[in-house]
């Protein structure tokens, strides 16, 4: 009888410190999600495997550095200390410049409907400091004249404004974000993870049953309905990047105001489409750090938002950079390009007509 | 050999041999009743990245109401039993926690960025089809 107990809690013993190993070796199992406010939105970091906590909180370190970095509310950043030096060049450092340069690059590519120094036009319309108002054209016509890349020069790491010209880094700083916490999951062997950055995913890995993770668009039409998606995506190693109207926007004079400028009429863009986003996949063997496929598709999304339907899809068609889209449009229609085509799932119960265009 | 009469098992022996079992058993059960679900329901409440409050939203015996504050700002909440989370009323200046609506299965949340309060459900049945996360 003592044997058979002995035995026996022997057993119930080992089978509970067994069930602790696999617990802590198994990256299934190993779940962290954090969740925190920062680039004045929300984010979370869900991330598995034996790093998984170490992994998450090193991502929440990053994306607070590159706020402070980046940030134009804030005095003491880099961004603030050039658009405050009063057109003189300053060192700004190897990351900034970087970022600089990448901005330069998507605001030629796209003809100008990505610009970082439409910053002033935004404030103009109180987007900035939450005190909206619609400005006057004499008031437009006099910020537009300084908007456009040739009022940034770089040279490595310094870099200078023409004065007056003031820059923002919002349309990209979340997407390098994402790039950053890439790495950050590429260097802790991350296998699976979301990670969401206020409209920016990084679906990492699949999910734990093997599945792609399920992305869901938020449908620009219901957009106080948590559950109201435009369509789902199937993603594997993707970033995905939504920019929407609907997303900040003010009423005035019966009029709907929204946050998205373009930068060739100083007016929000008024281009048919509710929403854009915009696909691409995250090679983990080109993950270094650096501007990479998250800054692009951040802003892309906001470009092709600007451009409208057709121009958005004769750029995706000009094969410049390697991305897939799902245009939402003002009168009904979703449209996807075929490079996702098979990854995308309509929601039935939204209304809207599906195309899949090539 | 005999065994000297203090050596012998007792009563307080086998007790504490069921003790032992006992929590063995216990150990197991917690270690592998942490995999089997993602637990109940349960809406998490975060005031400035700090947890202020946890509901267990089906152990709620009718509509329960709650306020929360943060930035200078309040929010009234009502949960109700079985799931079903929203911001009633608010006085910050965005109102986007109130335009968020109703939250009613794991991954959801509603997010007060004046007022840095994150509520964000959690548990619940598992739904496969569900989105594992929302952009726009």
């Amino acid at each position: 009888m003592k044997r058979f107990a002995a035995a026996a809690l022997a057993a119930l013993m080992a089978a509970g410190l067994s069930g602790c190993g696999w617990q802590t070796v198994d990256p299934d199992e190993a779940r962290e999600s954090i969740q925190v406010i920062a680039m004045d939105t929300v984010m979370i970091f869900t991330t598995y495997g034996e790093k998984s906590t170490h992994a998450d909180y090193l991502s929440e370190d990053e994306v607070r550095r590159l706020e402070s970095l980046l940030s134009r509310t804030d005095s003491e950043s880099v961004v603030s200390q050039l658009n405050n030096a009063g057109g003189l060049g300053i060192s700004v450092g190897e990351e900034v410049g970087g970022l600089l340069a990448a901005a330069e690059e998507y605001s030629l590519a796209t003809g100008g409907a990505f610009d970082i120094t439409i910053a002033p036009v935004v404030s103009a319309w109180g987007f900035t400091e939450e005190e909206n108002r619609v400005p006057s054209q004499e008031e437009l016509d006099g910020l537009l004249a300084l908007v456009g890349p040739e009022h940034v020069t770089l040279d490595a790491d310094a870099a200078a404004l023409t004065p007056g010209t003031q820059i923002d880094l919002g349309g990209i700083a979340k997407g390098y974000a994402s790039d950053r916490v890439a790495e950050i999951l590429k260097e802790n062997n991350i296998p699976r993870a979301t990670i969401s950055l206020g409209g920016n995913v990084l679906a990492w890995g699949d999910r734990p049953d093997g599945t792609p993770w399920r992305v869901g668009i938020q449908d620009p039409q219901n957009a106080d309905r948590a559950d109201a998606y435009a369509g789902m995506l199937k993603l594997e190693n993707a970033f995905a990047v939504t920019s929407g109207g609907y997303q900040r926007f003010f009423e005035a004079d019966g009029r709907t105001y929204h946050h998205i400028i373009d930068p060739a009429t100083g007016y929000p863009a008024d281009s048919g489409l509710t929403s854009v986003t915009v696909v691409a996949d995250c090679d983990w063997d080109e993950v270094d750090g650096r501007p990479g496929v998250g800054t692009m598709c951040d802003a892309l999304s906001t470009a092709l938002f600007v451009m409208g339907e057709e121009k958005a899809l004769d750029f995706w068609r000009s094969g410049v950079y390697d991305f897939d889209l799902v245009l939402v449009t003002e009168d009904g229609r979703v449209v996807v390009t075929d490079g996702i085509a098979n990854e995308f799932e309509a929601s039935e119960e939204s209304g809207y007509s599906y195309e899949v265009v090539s | 050999m005999k065994s000297s009469p203090k050596l012998r098992p007792c009563l307080w022996d086998a007790l504490v041999v069921l003790l032992v079992a006992a929590l063995a058993a216990a150990c197991a059960l917690a270690v592998w009743g942490g995999h089997s679900g993602s637990g109940p329901l349960t809406a998490v409440v975060t005031v400035d990245g700090a947890e202020a409050e946890r509901v267990e939203l089906d152990r709620l015996k009718g509509t329960a109401e709650r306020t929360y504050s943060g930035g200078g700002y309040t929010l009234r909440v009502s949960m109700e039993p079985h799931g079903g989370v929203r911001v009633e009323e608010a006085d910050c200046p965005t109102q986007d926690c109130v335009h968020t609506g109703t939250i009613t299965r794991a991954g959801q949340s509603i997010v007060c960025l004046p007022a840095r309060i994150i509520i964000r459900l959690e548990g619940g049945p598992v739904d496969k089809d569900a989105p594992d996360v929302v952009i726009g």
